[in-house]
């Protein structure tokens, strides 16, 4: 087994070759609101710890009509960025309901994705959104859609040796509807019972590639495929979101635990896709 | 086990760390600075809160390596020896505190937001604390504190000011 150690990586390069030397026993620190409660849970203990919060990916910048979120970038900067409140709103929206003022000011939107938990909320907003990840090894850099990305709870199409550099968020059309809701135990500082976001670009008021995210549903956070291709080329109206809400709903896969039932879980997913849909066929 | 370096309070100090040590053990068990309390040792609670860099955060979730060089602030700090913060008065003047557990966290969650937006509403109040919890007062109190504490800062600033 290699020494262990802890690490300050002073770029993205750096990180990976760090990861790549140190093999399995190594892990990545950013804010550290997942990886420090396993540790004093006592569920994990490092052996490698490469810190990200110096590595240049704190940053938001728009390129190209694509708003660019560096991996290690804080909450807390993710929803005071005026960049993201104007491109991508309902990213903003649904980070001013991800736990509470303190966890945000330390927890990142790589680490929030890496982690692959089926509840993660900023994974919802951003399959509506579209969004995609510059995943860098020492091998290179891929771009993978975030669609494609979790394969499993806790489990991504991450290789060893990989780690997520930037999420890239398509800016949101103009006109184009959009809500969020997330139901949890409390109003903040929760996990989602089940959370539901929905992106809806319309052109002569019919929906054109509407995509409609749920988490905590499933063993990851699920793209409700079907519903999207019953509102393609349609106008909202009271049927066909019924219809799009009952197939939502059939679609997920949810189970019980500790914060719901899958019963619930189930009939709370087709009644939020139900009333966003209707949200934005009002605005 | 690491050597690190950071300033709590203002006073710098040298510390032993592992790749396990938080925060919260640095202040408490090493440097005896007990105002930020072991709560549910999870994020949850918000007991343990301090401010890195003036920013809040949960010190039992924090991992000690990343504080390294950093500033440090708990209530301990907010006044002088012998002096209280405006915020620790109006806590006191109001009874936002019963058993006191949480008022430690309370007062720096609210100190975050004071520092950001002086004159904030009560709603606001209430979101800046949504990730303290509080199992007597049942936050009435704890909101009303912190509004005067806004108050009475706000009028000490604007004295400040007309002097100069």
């Amino acid at each position: 087994m290699a020494e262990g150690g802890f690490y300050t990586a002073a770029s993205p390069a750096e990180a990976c070759a760090l990861l790549a030397r140190h093999g399995d026993g190594a892990r990545l620190l950013a804010g550290g609101t997942d990886l420090m409660v396993a540790v004093n849970e006592r569920r994990f203990a490092p052996q490698v710890l490469i810190y990200l919060g110096a590595c240049g990916l704190n940053y938001i910048r728009v390129e190209g009509g694509k708003l660019l979120i560096g991996a290690a970038t804080p909450f807390a900067e993710i929803l005071k960025s005026d960049l993201v409140r104007d491109q991508a709103p309902l990213l903003a929206e649904a980070v001013a309901h991800l736990a509470s003022p303190a966890i945000r000011n330390a927890g990142t939107v790589g680490g929030n994705l890496a982690n692959a938990s089926p509840a993660a909320d900023s994974a919802t907003a951003l399959l509506a959104l579209g969004a995609s990840l510059k995943l860098t090894s020492p091998a290179g850099q891929r771009v993978a859609a975030l669609e494609d990305f979790f394969t499993g709870p806790g489990q991504s199409v991450l290789k060893a040796g990989e780690l997520i550099e930037e999420v890239i968020v398509p800016a949101q059309a103009q006109g184009a509807g959009w809500a969020y809701r997330k139901l949890g135990k409390r109003k903040a500082q929760s996990l989602s019972v089940v959370s539901v976001a929905v992106y809806c670009p319309l052109a002569d008021g019919k929906c054109r590639g509407a995509r409609l995210a749920l988490g905590a549903v499933a063993p990851t956070p699920l793209l409700a495929r079907k519903a999207a291709a019953l509102l393609e080329g349609q106008k909202l109206e009271a049927g066909l979101i019924d219809r799009a809400a009952k197939a939502a709903a059939e679609e997920t896969r949810p189970i019980d635990d500790v914060r719901g039932s899958a019963w619930y879980r189930r009939r709370a997913a087709e009644g939020l896709v139900r009333q966003l849909l209707g949200q934005i066929a009002g605005q | 086990m690491y050597s690190i370096e950071l300033k709590v309070n203002g006073r710098p100090y040298s510390v032993m760390v592992d790749l396990k040590t938080t925060l919260l053990e640095v202040l408490r068990d090493k440097l005896f600075i007990t105002s930020p309390k072991v709560g549910c040792n999870t994020g949850d609670c918000g007991a343990c809160s301090v401010l890195l860099d003036g920013r809040l955060v949960r010190s039992c979730i924090t991992n000690a390596l990343t504080a390294a060089g950093r500033e440090v602030t708990t209530v301990e700090g907010l006044a002088r020896p012998g002096e209280i913060h405006p915020l620790q008065r109006a806590f006191h003047e109001h009874y936002a505190a019963q058993c006191g557990f949480c008022t430690p966290g309370m007062i720096l969650a609210a100190k975050a937001l004071l520092d950001e937006n002086p004159e904030p509403t009560r709603d606001q109040v209430r979101e800046a604390l949504s990730g303290n919890l509080c199992r007597c007062t049942g936050y009435v109190k704890i909101v009303d504190a912190v509004m005067a504490a806004a108050q009475e800062m706000a009028g000490a600033g604007a004295l400040k000011a007309g002097r100069g």
